[in-house]
């Protein structure tokens, strides 16, 4: 499909034609990442870069297998930012990218 | 072929369902997913074959499930899942016994599959080892059954026969004759005796529970089926399947065992996908199979697909000096087990063994000159240390054979005979029958003098 900030080419690749798993991970992602993108948020917040980056650490796999490219390499520097606990200026910045894709494919995957 | 059981523990409920259906391609494998370390830990007595354990749980630090997994009775391998691409911890996991590190990256699911490929090879050597080296404990060679008689140099014949092609054998004798041991030295001097043989008896597994013991069933299949199982067609696959007592098997079963071998694929219950299952075919029983077909208990059909190349094994009574051979080669490996020296058969004692008739054939001959060496005292066996056992003779099932009262005035006659050293007069006392009814029954060849 065009024009959509996922790619589920991985996805689809591990389903080996099972719609109804697709499906599945669709609907488990769409549960599970906005809590996950909210604590990593807070974390920001509160100051505390270590959970940050272990929070980076969890969303990064699920968004290689959703083919969100446009932050594959911004949440692993998050990640790393935080296991390192560097409290840089760009932190915020980063997780800003991170919130804006995510929120628009939890929007085009309810779509879908 | 075992169901391959992995436990995969990862709190990463989306990451966790990808893993689990990748590795439930293979319908060999029987997955099962723990969110927590504690979860794992509590379902140990599961006895997986395989764990692939994520390094950051939210309860416990992978090192602590780690070490207490390895503390475990079985202590299974654990293959370490992470994140992270750091050398030192995963050296240091690997130092503390993980079986492999994986990063969570692109390839990490084929390393998945890969690593439970691993597992499963491994042990399906293992458990091919342990048998080969149990099997090599007792070689399978034509000389191990023991024996000069002439019916037994015709049974050699044909198992050699036997052993050069795939054909279907049937194996009929009675019981302890030795049935199991000519089906194994078929199998381990044919082309497929690189694999071991696989055994079932019919008569040892409960009704309800043959059909998938015979052909497998699916998880969910029917109550009490938790996980997906292998039957033994499957896993006597380019193998040889043994099926002892196989006149036991149950008629409505006898119809789907037919269909498998026609078809030479099985499904398993509750799947609707067949899966290769061409086994060679050796059967047993100690039934006359054709009678079997006469009273409706056993199929026609499947009795003609299996019967094959027949072998009867005849019982130890029509084998004349193969008792005394026997005898002496049983006394000589339990002198060996037991440390004993030499022990020999006395005149007697020899005579005693001869004129037995050995219902329960070579299986019972083996228990009393195993008996006659402990009671002994000295080197030499008496007839006094050799006893027979109390169901000694066929005397127990006399009942369940619905003979007619002339067979059964001929059986208790001839058993007072063997009893008694042929001595008619004895025995027509005994009986209170007339001694020229006893000879009468001599001339007519009802009854046999030894």
């Amino acid at each position: 499909m065009a024009d959509t900030i996922y790619d589920l080419s991985q996805l689809e690749e591990l389903a080996g034609g099972d719609e109804d798993f697709i499906n599945s991970m669709v609907s488990t992602f769409l549960e599970h990442t906005p809590n996950q993108l909210e604590e990593l948020k807070k974390a920001r917040q509160d100051g505390d870069l270590p959970t940050m980056g272990k929070i980076a650490h969890k969303i990064k796999p699920n968004i290689d297998m959703f083919g969100l490219t446009d932050i594959t390499d911004t949440i692993r520097e998050l990640e790393q930012m935080g296991k390192n606990e560097e409290d840089k200026p760009e932190i915020k910045d980063k997780i800003q990218q991170v919130d804006k894709v995510l929120q628009e494919a939890f929007d085009q995957l309810k779509a879908r | 072929m075992k169901l391959l059981k992995i436990f995969v523990v990862e709190d990463d409920k989306l990451y966790a369902k990808g893993v689990e259906h990748h590795l439930q391609l293979n319908s060999d494998n029987d997955v099962s997913v723990y969110p927590t370390g504690r979860a794992c830990l509590g379902e140990l007595y599961k006895e997986p074959d395989l764990i692939f354990l994520d390094y950051s749980l939210p309860d416990l630090s992978g090192i602590e499930v780690l070490r207490a997994i390895q503390n475990s009775k079985l202590s299974p391998p654990v293959v370490i899942v992470s994140g992270q691409e750091d050398v030192s911890t995963a050296v240091k996991l690997l130092k503390e016994g993980a079986y492999d590190y994986i990063v969570k990256d692109e390839n990490a699911r084929e390393r998945m599959w890969n690593a439970a490929n691993n597992v499963r090879e491994n042990a399906k050597l293992r458990t091919e080892l342990e048998q080969l080296r149990q099997e090599l404990n007792y070689k399978y060679d034509f000389s191990n059954i023991k024996g000069r008689s002439e019916v037994l140099q015709k049974v050699f014949k044909l198992v050699e026969k036997a052993a050069r092609t795939n054909i279907t054998v049937s194996i009929t004798g009675e019981t302890g004759t030795g049935k199991e041991l000519v089906a194994k030295a078929i199998h381990y001097n044919s082309g497929k005796s690189a694999r071991p043989m696989v055994t079932v008896n019919m008569t040892a597994i409960p009704a309800e529970l043959m059909e998938s013991e015979l052909f497998g069933h699916e998880k969910g299949a029917f109550t009490g089926a938790q996980a997906r199982r292998v039957g033994k067609f499957e896993e006597a696959h380019e193998s040889t399947l043994f099926l002892d007592e196989i006149a036991d098997l149950d008629l409505s079963l006898q119809a789907k065992l037919l269909r498998v071998l026609q078809e030479k694929e099985v499904t398993r219950l509750g799947s609707n996908r067949p899966v290769p299952a061409a086994p060679r075919i050796i059967v047993a029983t100690h039934k006359n199979l054709a009678e079997e077909v006469k009273q409706g208990r056993f199929r026609e059909d499947l009795y003609y697909r299996l019967l094959g190349l027949p072998i009867e094994l005849p019982p130890l009574r029509e084998r004349g000096d193969d008792i005394l051979l026997l005898a002496q080669y049983f006394l000589d490996a339990f002198a060996e087990e037991n440390q004993l020296q030499g022990l020999k058969l006395s005149q007697e004692a020899r005579e005693k063994l001869r004129h037995y008739r050995w219902p329960g054939n070579v299986r019972e001959l083996r228990a009393v000159i195993e008996l006659s060496a402990v009671l002994c005292s000295g080197e030499q066996i008496e007839a006094s240390d050799i006893s027979f056992p109390a169901s000694g003779d066929d005397w127990g099932d006399l009942w369940a054979q619905n003979l007619t009262l002339r067979d059964y005035t001929r059986k208790i006659i001839q058993h007072y005979l063997d009893r008694y050293n042929q001595n008619v007069v004895r025995v027509a006392e005994k009986l209170d029958v007339g001694k020229s009814t006893i000879y009468r029954m001599i001339k007519n060849k009802e009854l046999t003098l030894k």
